[in-house]
Formats: C-alpha cells, structure tokens, sequence
C-alpha cells in the first residue's frame, strides 16, 4: 500500500498555493491581457470563485467516500471500467500539464536567461531535480513548499512594491477591459488555473481527513486569488493593455524596470529566484500526481520505478514541441479552456453517478 | 552501492555547476554602453556603437589620481538591420558585442522626421539584451556625430555620467527622461503619443565672446533647444528640450521652457529655477526654486463632439532672488508675485498645449484622463482620442503658493548715494 505519510494545513496550502501561483511567471498573465484587456486583475477572482464551486465537487465526493483518494472513489462510484477511464484521463492530463510547463519553462528561461544554452540541458537540470524531489514524497514535497513559501513570498512582495514607481493608475481604464461578456466567460473558462486544487483529492489519505481538506481547499485558492489578483493588478498598472499582451515573463520585465538610481536597480535575480523555485514545486507535484494515479490504476506498490520512467517521458516530451507559439497558443490554451473539465467536471459526474447509483457514506452524501 | 551512484552523480552535476553551459568570459565580451542610428548610405540604417577599449583592464596602468580615465571608442557600420549589423561588426571586433549595458540609444534627427524611427524600435525592444530602461535620445545632427563627442567629461565613465546628466531632468525640467518603454508604450497607444530627450553638439557658436553688453531685455533661460545654449567649455554634448512625435514620425520640438510645462501637466515635473520679470521694477528679475508636490487635476469630458480638458495645477514656490529689493515677503506683495507668476504659468502652458495641438500630438497625457470615459477597450479604441486631441478645448488653472523666502524675510537693497537722495 503507497503511504505519503501526513502533512499539516500550513505544507497543505503552501503545497498547492505555489503550485497555482507559479503560472504568473510564464506566459499565463500576457495571454488573458490578449483576452481580457486590463480586466485581468478581477477576472481571476471571478475564476477563483468558480473554481471554488469545482472544489465544492471534489469536498462532497470526499465527504461521499470518506478515507478515499480519487482514484479509489473514480473506481467505487463508476466501477472497475469507467474508475479506470476517469483516473487514465486525469494521469494523463497531469502529466501533460508537467511536461508543457516544463516546456514552457525552458524555453521562456531561453528567452531572458540562458540563450546559448540547449532545451535538453535546460531541461535536463529541471528533470534531475523533479526526480529527487518526486524520490523524496509528498511530506518532504510539502515542507520544502512551506520553506520556500516565506522568502519566495517576500521576494514577491518586494518586487511588487519597488515597481510601485512605474505604477499608473490610469492604466485600469477602460475598467471593463474588452467587455463585460468576454470577461465573464473567459472568468468561467479559466478557471482551470486553480485546477490544482484537484491534488487535495489524489492525495486525500494525507490530509488527515475531510475537515481539513475543506480548510486547505478554500485557503489555498483565497491565498493563490490574491498573490495572482495582486500581481496581474501591478504588471495592468506597469503596462499598459496593449503593451502587457506582447510581453513574455511579465515578472521578470516588471523587475527590469526597477530603477532607484545607479546602486538600486537591476533586481530580476530575485525574480528568477522565486519562479525557478515555484516551477519546481508546480511541476513536480503535478508530475508526482502523475505517478501515485498511474500507481493505484495498475496497482503497483513501488513508485521509484515509475518516477525514474516518468521522468524520462516528460523529459522526451518537453522536448519534442516545435517551438514556443505551439507551446503557448496551442498546448496552454487547450489547458487553460478545457482543464476545468478534467478538474472539476470529472468529479462532478463522479458525484452525481455516486447518488444515483447510491454509493459511498449516504450519512455523509 | 547506492552511496556510490549518490556520489558519481552529484560529481556529474558539480562539473557542470562550475558554471553556465553558455558561459562567456567577461574579458571575451565589448559592453556596448552607447548605440547610435542615423539613415545609412550603404545600407538602410547605419548603426554606431560606443565601448570601453578596456585598455586598462589588465590592471596597473592608473593616473595619479587614482582609477584612471576608461578610454572609448566606437564603430560604425551601414547595415540592413540592427542584428545584422552586430554580426557584421563581429567580424572585425575581437571580442563579443554585448548590450546589457547599455544606457543610450540614439537616434537621428533625419532618421525620426523620416517616420522609420518604430521600424527600428520595435526590433530592439524585442531583443533581450537591451534594456527597457535605457534612455531615449534624438539628436540634432549626426548620432554617429554625437558618439563621438559623448566622452565622459566629469568622471571615469560614460554610462554613470550620462546617467548622472539625465537625473538633472528631476532638478531642472529642461529635459524629459525617456526610456525605451516610455517611448515604445508611446508608439503602440491609442491615446498618447511617444516623446524623446533633445540632445545635440555644442558647437559653441551661440557663445558671443565679444559685442555690447547686455542691458535690459530679458530671457527666461529656458527658451533654448538643445546645441544653442550660450556657453562654453569641454563638454559639447548637452540635453535641452523635447521632441514631439506623431506615431513614429518627429513632428517638432520643444524647448527648454516647453518642456518644463509639459513636463508639469504629465505630473513629471519635479524642480526648477524659473526666472520672471519684476512685478514692480521690469527691467529687472525674481527668481523662484518651484515644485510640482501635487498631481495636476485634469478632467477630460466627451459629452459634445469636441472634447474639453479642465487642468488644474497647484505649485509651490520659493523665492530665490530679488533683484529690485521689493519687498514681496511682505503677505500683500506675496500675492501680488504669487499672481504673476500664476498668469506667466498658465500662458505657457496654454502656449505650448497650442503649440501640441496644431501638431496633433498629445504629448500630455491627457488621453490617459479620458480613458475613464470609456467603458471598453473597443470603445476607446474606435474613438481614437490621438485624432480628437487637436479639436480639445482645453482649460488651464494655475495656483502658485510662495512658501518660503529662502534665508531672508526683508530684503533691502545695498546702499546707494544716489538712491538713497
């Protein structure tokens, strides 16, 4: 039986805060600019709270199957079959979701740091460290989360701050940004972003029962709201519209503007601090989801053997993408439009297959 | 054996820790710190680079003033494009050129009245290596020309001196400080349009070492533009004044005393001496240390088919100098000074929106205020406000409060016998 022994609200949180959070260094914030226009800020609320209503879904079918992890309740409620198709999709999402943003990483790490420098030695480094991180578990996963969390967070913070001075209020004008319908929708589209919060479910035996998870759940996403809210709030007010939608690695150009005089300015290193750190977490624990589903679908007690082979495909994978416009309007848009599916809708059949065919503690349903 | 395979791979990832895959020596690489564009002849653009010659990098060869004077030079190349010109000059430089520090980006009058100036900026501001804080620059003349010049005159190096010259901004106003993504974020808008430091060569022609004396006429000291101050000296590069464009076309300039107004209502204005006729006595002068503490007001509304700018501005003042001996201390001759120096404010500012409009190119941000009048991104884009702002009506209100009198509160004149009968 795979144990991932038990973790604390606190390594909980910040576990899948940073898995959440880690998209504002990439791409994610340009493309909702292109969408949304300087509605980005708000808009991600709106994607928070709908994403809020998905983990309502996920909190009831734990609460339906009471020491079960997702994997184990896809099989209880659909059956054998159908469990095994559910808990396929979802493992192989995952592991779409870590070796695309793997990709993303190297190749936006391309851009501003490593120019010279090939995909697979870039990725190479990645890899080796999701390896022995994956080695490690979840609990020493999580308490790293909650080491890194504090100087990751004030480093964040000062970023923010310091870029104050090319802050203009003005920019949140048009307040509507490209309309309120479009804001709306793509508010209910995106709200895959939050979509990690899923790994409360894959990992349930380690949260030490429902009562917290519902905890963790609702703080993590208010907490990932906010960080992401506040800072697509400080690139709008940095960057004009139509500015913000051309720019890659919003952070990192946000820092670079940072300019207190010859002695204070040239502070991107702190950026890429926190992103490297924050992408490593993300891709590791989403690619970990990865390996403990494709554990319980075959039954398979050692995990080593998976993470090694695991690691070799999101390695290849990452790899062969042809360039970075596939990555970004292609791979990320397809999981940024259809993750809430997999995320949140899959659950929600799942719950509502359970009623109807009366599975799972009704005292709890 | 597990300890073994532990060991064997943490050796492999400390060999390759030694340091980056793409590493380049800094002795192997040219800091560009300055970069030139004027039209080419050869070729489309010529581009010019300046760079330390790092002749004293291999350490000892220091005056006896200590941390000798960096060399520079520079090259320049006609070239299809920015990149292929980097390439092109590669082949006969020895080291690597590298732009990640460099300050200045020049561009040629010819070249910014050409209107080619965006098919240039938007390539660099694309490259990775220079910096979106580098400062923008069109220079009267050659910028080939300008390099040349740009030597550092106070100082060991060009880029802290330059950096230096460009913070007077904030203690004069004479000139804007532009960078490469005020200037691109300018190019790209609907509604604003981009703007550049003036800079040129002295050539010292303006100085009049010789003629009458100087009576009673009077100048502000801001009614330059930049090659023309009277002055002389070793440094001939001097920033004075604002070029104002249309979209990536240079329409007209600004001077010194132009730029201070419009740096006013941008809510950029920090410091300045500005001089002004007596009041009382006008053949002679009063000069005042003004601050813009507090954020201009500036309302744009689009009911009727113009729109209408209301502008409301609050400046502080101290005196500096009173050369008549008035005693405009005193509350009654404060108000009195405090009035004329608000009319002389809002003139300018009037003048020079004029000025602005007829080139139709809102240089003040005034697009920025009438935004909020637009609830979508389409709307205000399908309105255009670029095309409106030549047919604004536009108001101006000026407050000038003279907080303080410098280190006297009665000034008298010297004595004199004639006076005095």
């Amino acid at each position: 039986m795979i144990e991932e022994g038990k973790l604390g609200v606190q390594e909980a949180v910040w576990l899948i805060t940073i898995a959440i959070i880690s998209k504002v260094f990439f791409s994610g914030p340009t493309t909702m600019v292109a969408i949304v226009g300087n509605a980005d800020w708000y808009v991600t609320i709106l994607s928070a709270a709908i994403a809020m209503i998905g983990f309502v879904f996920i909190y009831l079918l734990l609460k339906r199957f009471p020491e079960k992890d997702i994997t184990e309740i896809f099989n209880l409620s659909l059956g054998r079959f159908f469990g095994f198709i559910f808990s396929g999709i979802l493992a192989l999402y995952m592991l779409f979701v870590s070796s695309t943003r793997l990709a993303e990483f190297s190749e936006v790490f391309k851009v501003y740091i490593l120019p010279l420098s090939p995909n697979w030695y870039i990725i190479g480094f990645f890899i080796v460290s999701v390896f022995v991180l994956s080695r490690l578990g979840l609990e020493s996963m999580a308490r790293f989360s909650k080491l890194a969390a504090y100087p990751m967070l004030t480093g964040l913070i000062v970023v923010l701050a310091l870029s104050a001075r090319n802050y203009n209020i003005k920019n949140i004008y048009p307040i509507l940004g490209h309309g309120l319908s479009k804001t709306i929708t793509t508010g209910i589209m995106r709200s895959s972003i939050y979509g990690e919060i899923i790994i409360l479910a894959i990992f349930a035996k380690a949260f030490q029962g429902i009562k917290y998870i519902r905890r963790e759940g609702i703080i993590s996403i208010g907490l990932s709201a906010l960080i992401i809210s506040a800072s697509l709030l400080a690139f709008t007010l940095t960057f004009p519209y139509y500015i913000a939608q051309e720019l890659l690695g919003l952070v990192y150009q946000m820092a670079e503007l940072i300019d207190y005089g010859p002695f204070f300015q040239r502070i991107e290193p702190i950026t890429l601090f926190i992103w490297i750190i924050s992408a490593l977490i993300s891709i590791t624990i989403i690619f970990y989801s990865f390996v403990l589903i494709f554990c319980k679908m075959f039954k398979i007690q050692d995990k080593k053997p998976i993470i090694l082979g695991g690691v070799t495909i999101i390695y290849a994978v990452s790899l062969i993408h042809k360039d970075i416009t596939t990555i970004i309007f292609r791979n990320i848009d397809f999981m940024r439009n259809l993750g809430s599916i997999v995320f949140f809708i899959l659950p929600l059949l799942t719950l509502i297959v359970a009623a109807i065919r009366k599975k799972g503690d009704r005292q709890n349903a | 054996m597990r300890k073994v395979v532990a060991a064997f791979i943490l050796i492999i990832l400390m060999l390759n820790l030694t340091s980056c895959y793409d590493a380049i020596e800094i002795n192997n690489m040219l800091h560009v710190v300055a970069i030139g564009v004027d039209r080419g002849v050869s070729d489309k653009w010529r581009l010019t680079l300046q760079f330390p010659t790092i002749k004293g990098s291999g350490g000892g060869s220091q005056s006896s003033g200590g941390g000798g004077q960096e060399e520079y030079t520079h090259v320049t190349i006609d070239a299809p494009s920015f990149f292929a010109g980097i390439n092109m000059l590669n082949a006969s430089l020895p080291r690597r050129l590298t732009f990640m520090h460099a300050q200045i980006i020049v561009f040629s009058e010819e070249l910014a009245k050409s209107g080619l100036i965006d098919e240039y900026i938007t390539s660099i501001h694309r490259f990775r290596e220079i910096r979106q804080s580098a400062h923008m620059l069109i220079v009267k003349g050659k910028a080939d020309e300008f390099l040349k010049e740009n030597e550092p005159f106070i100082g060991n190096l060009v880029a802290k001196s330059f950096q230096m010259l460009i913070n007077e901004s904030n203690n004069t106003g004479f000139f804007p400080r532009v960078t490469l993504e005020d200037f691109y974020s300018g190019l790209k808008s609907s509604y604003r349009q981009p703007i550049a430091t003036l800079t040129a060569i002295n050539d010292f022609k303006s100085f009049q070492k010789e003629g009458e004396p100087w009576e009673t006429g009077f100048k502000t000291g801001g009614d330059y533009i930049a090659g023309k101050l009277p002055r002389i000296g070793k440094n001939k590069i001097e920033l004075f004044g604002t070029a104002l464009f249309d979209g990536g076309t240079m329409v007209g300039e600004l001077s010194g005393d132009e730029t201070r107004y419009m740096l006013m209502v941008r809510d950029e204005f920090e410091r300045g001496f500005f001089t002004m006729k007596d009041p009382k006595e006008q053949e002679m002068i009063i000069a005042l240390d003004v601050r813009g503490p507090t954020k201009p007001k500036i309302k744009v509304t689009l009911d009727d088919t113009v729109p209408v700018i209301h502008l409301k501005m609050h400046l502080n003042a101290d005196i500096l100098a009173i050369q008549s001996g008035v005693n405009y201390e005193h509350p009654k001759l404060k108000v009195l000074l405090e009035k004329e120096f608000q009319q002389i404010i809002k003139n300018g500012i009037e003048k020079v929106v004029r000025k602005c409009q007829n080139l139709n190119t809102d240089v003040f941000m005034f697009g920025d205020h009438a935004i909020k009048n637009f609830l979508t991104i389409d709307d205000l884009e399908n309105y255009n406000w670029n095309s409106h702002f030549e047919d604004a009506k536009v108001t101006v209100e000026v407050k000038v409060a003279i907080r303080r009198t410098g280190t006297q509160i009665d000034g008298q004149l010297a004595r004199d016998t004639e006076r005095d009968e």
